[in-house]
């Protein structure tokens, strides 16, 4: 009973966070002394907690109570507002009724610093993981200019082995009320935005965060090449030619992105050459081409081997 | 007398007569000893030398020459050895040294890495050693391995293949890695529009060249050229400029007007893979639209009128003549507008693009000379300026700028170079 208790008040106080560590921590049996054949970590099941893995929310604004009430209040003002933008919306039922062939449908463009809110900019040095720094703001002409310096030295602390990357990404789409939602792309088949790099090859992320821990970490991806030099250009990436990947690898079987359930898009670089690095974005976006008909670029058939676990 | 396994590939390898590989032994091993025999006898097996350690972390950094040879001689050495162990710290040790020995990009480097590993000894023989990871800290050493060569861009060929199966057997898991690269690599090996030749060179010149035309694959008919600054006889330094303009370019120059400035911009930097080169720009304002048409010949007014209204006549506005655009024909303009070169741009109109040997204020001065003299005498009229910011993103702006910001005259003509530094 006794023990029963204590699980639900850890249960309760670390919802997001491994509570069978928290719980290791208050069993007055297990002492930290006692000897183990396992001299590393043990993981006791593969579920995870954390939907960030570990790494810092920055959510904890506000240290007392008091403060948490009053800010939430004050964030209730603001979604009671786009609760009723979304009613608003919701009537007027106006829907995109035909997608015409070469129209760019723009979902993000840089016009002022409130165009910024959409987007976090992160790098390894955030994270105490690396030296890279990065940021996005609005240049001069009025365009989103990620830049910063890329840098692959591996801090000394004996567990990281590769480092150096900077990376911008979209925050999650949400409702009202901070209800997650998704972008629908569906009607879309090809990606298609304008921008001017600095000859680097950088990564399109579009995350299709599912709903259970094996899928939060879904990534659709494909390579941006850029030209460099002074002059703009128009990229088209079809959506088929996205690879699928989790945590940064590329995974064995692949599948079709599923464009209505889109949670992110990102772009990443962390091509190992270290420097300075700038990529002028004028717009994100996407248009239909009927003639595209391909849903993924990649082999889906099954090779039937019954003896491998997995692959 | 001693009978150590270290005397024994000595006189393997002076029998090769291979100089370098018993200096590097000399270097790396504790304990030569003499090559004397005695038959029958127990004294070795008491009197052994003690236990050598297989590799220490100092080996590959003692090597005086540190290339592919010396590289590759080092494996060698190890594989003689009668009874090798340690083969996961040995590798492990190699890999760190890639880089040092300059062999990293190298396909032949990393199949000897993987032949330091004994063939047919790691091979599962049941399911149950197939399925829970025969040898583990082998099979993962040589994924590492394989991950490196990833990293490094290395795709390997059917060989491997061979060797991680006779290695790992069918189904161990470096050969699964190594299928997984033979699907993925091929496929994004030619995947950039833009290539670079692989192994891109180092030269900044040849360097200069692959980023001009890669800059210059925006127009079909840019000329990418190379002028020599000692062509020209006001020059004083002596470099190369690698130079590119379109005949679009040229145009738009000849149209410049006299009283608009034209600016040298950068240095920019373009990436070629690893390497950069800084580049720089001849630019000027962009074009203004001409053809803003706001009322057409019957003095019919439209709703944009709304947009630029005047505060003092507005309740004045006659609107008897107020346009509604359901009941008459579509207006048809007789106007056509003159589509724009791609050198146009919203940012700023691109006139010639360049790069030098020394980045430095003079050689872009022969620059814009060398262009003067290829087709563009309208550059001796028009002011040009050197910039320390630009509209086209951030740049690295010539250290000259900052010394001497005093309007420079030439002598005996007729531009005016100034010094910018608030555009």
């Amino acid at each position: 009973m006794q023990s029963a208790k204590r699980f639900t008040i850890v249960l309760l106080r670390n919802r997001w966070k491994n509570i069978y560590i928290n719980l290791m921590k208050n069993n007055t049996w297990h002492t930290p002394n006692t000897k183990q054949i396992h001299t590393s970590h043990a993981t006791n099941e593969f579920h995870e907690y954390d939907k960030r893995s570990g790494y810092d929310t920055g959510f904890d604004i506000a240290d007392t109570k008091t403060e948490k009430i009053r800010l939430g209040f004050k964030q209730l003002k603001k979604e009671i507002k786009l609760w009723k933008q979304e009613m608003k919306e919701l009537l007027e039922f106006d829907p995109i009724l035909d997608y015409r062939a070469g129209e760019v449908d723009v979902f993000w463009r840089f016009y002022d610093n409130s165009s910024l809110d959409h987007w976090i900019a992160t790098s390894d040095s955030d994270h105490a993981e690396g030296f890279s720094k990065c940021d996005l703001k609005i240049s001069d002409q009025g365009y989103g200019l990620f830049s910063g310096n890329l840098c692959s030295r591996v801090p000394k602390d004996g567990k990281i082995q590769n480092s150096g990357y900077c990376n911008i990404i979209t925050k999650r789409v949400s409702k009202s009320f901070q209800r997650d939602t998704y972008l629908d792309w569906s009607p879309y088949t090809h990606l298609n935005l304008r921008l001017r790099g600095d000859g680097r090859s950088y990564l399109i992320n579009i995350h299709v965060s599912g709903q259970f821990d094996i899928m939060w970490n879904d990534v659709f991806t494909f390579v941006l090449y850029t030209r460099g030099g002074p002059y703009w250009q128009t990229t088209r990436i079809p959506f088929s030619k996205f690879f699928f990947a989790s945590k940064g690898r590329i995974q064995d079987k692949q599948a079709p992105l599923p464009l209505a359930k889109v949670t992110h898009f990102g772009i990443t670089t962390a091509d190992r050459c270290d420097g300075p690095f700038q990529l002028e974005i004028d717009y994100i976006g996407a248009d239909y081409d009927p003639t595209h008909t391909e849903e993924t670029a990649y082999e889906m058939y099954n090779i039937k081997e019954n003896y491998i676990i997995g692959t | 007398m001693k009978l150590g396994v270290t005397n024994r590939y000595i006189i393997y390898i002076s029998g090769i007569t291979d100089i370098i590989v018993q200096k590097l032994i000399k270097a790396n091993r504790r304990s030569v000893k003499s090559i004397e025999r005695e038959f029958h006898s127990t004294k070795p097996f008491f009197d052994q030398p003690p236990k050598v350690d297989v590799i220490s972390a100092d080996s590959f950094n003692n090597v005086q020459e540190k290339n592919k040879k010396t590289y590759l001689d080092m494996l060698k050495m190890y594989k003689l050895e009668k009874y090798r162990t340690g083969h996961v710290e040995f590798i492990n040790t190699a890999l760190k040294h890639l880089d040092e020995f300059g062999v990293s990009e190298d396909l032949e480097t990393y199949k000897s890495l993987i032949q330091v590993m004994p063939a047919g000894k790691f091979v599962p023989q049941n399911y149950l050693q197939s399925e829970f990871m025969h040898y583990p800290k082998h099979q993962q050493c040589i994924v590492d391995v394989l991950q490196k060569m990833e990293d490094n861009g290395v795709i390997p060929d059917w060989e491997v293949e061979d060797m991680l199966i006779k290695r790992f057997g069918n189904r161990g898991i470096p050969v699964r890695r190594y299928w997984r690269m033979m699907y993925w690599m091929p496929k994004f090996n030619n995947q950039s529009p833009w290539p670079i030749p692989k192994p891109a060179p180092n030269d900044p010149y040849e360097l200069a060249l692959l980023a001009l035309n890669r800059i210059c694959s925006i127009d079909v008919e840019s000329e990418v050229k190379v002028y020599k600054t000692k062509d020209l006889e006001e020059s004083i330094e002596d470099t190369w400029i690698v130079s590119g303009q379109s005949p679009e370019q040229k145009k738009l120059i000849a149209k410049h007007s006299d009283t608009v400035p034209i600016y040298i911009e950068g240095g920019f930097r373009i990436w070629l893979r690893k390497q950069s080169i800084v580049y720089f720009i001849l630019r000027t304002e962009p074009s203004k639209e001409e053809n803003d048409e706001k009322e057409d010949e019957d003095g019919n007014i439209y709703i944009f009128i709304y947009l630029n209204y005047d505060y003092n006549n507005f309740y004045f506005l006659d609107i008897s003549k107020f346009h509604v655009p359901f009941f008459d024909q579509p207006k048809i303009s007789n106007k056509v507008a003159k589509k724009k070169t791609v050198h146009e741009q919203e940012d700023g109109t691109i006139l010639a693009v360049a790069a030098t040997g020394t980045s430095s204020k003079n050689s872009l001065l022969s620059w814009i000379r060398f262009l003067e003299k290829d087709g563009n005498p309208r550059l001796t009229k028009i002011p040009i300026l050197f910039t320390s910011r630009s509209p086209l993103g951030n740049i690295e702006p010539l250290v000259e700028l900052n010394e001497f910001k005093n309007e420079i005259k030439q002598p005996g003509e007729n531009i005016s170079i100034e010094q910018e530094n608030n555009l």
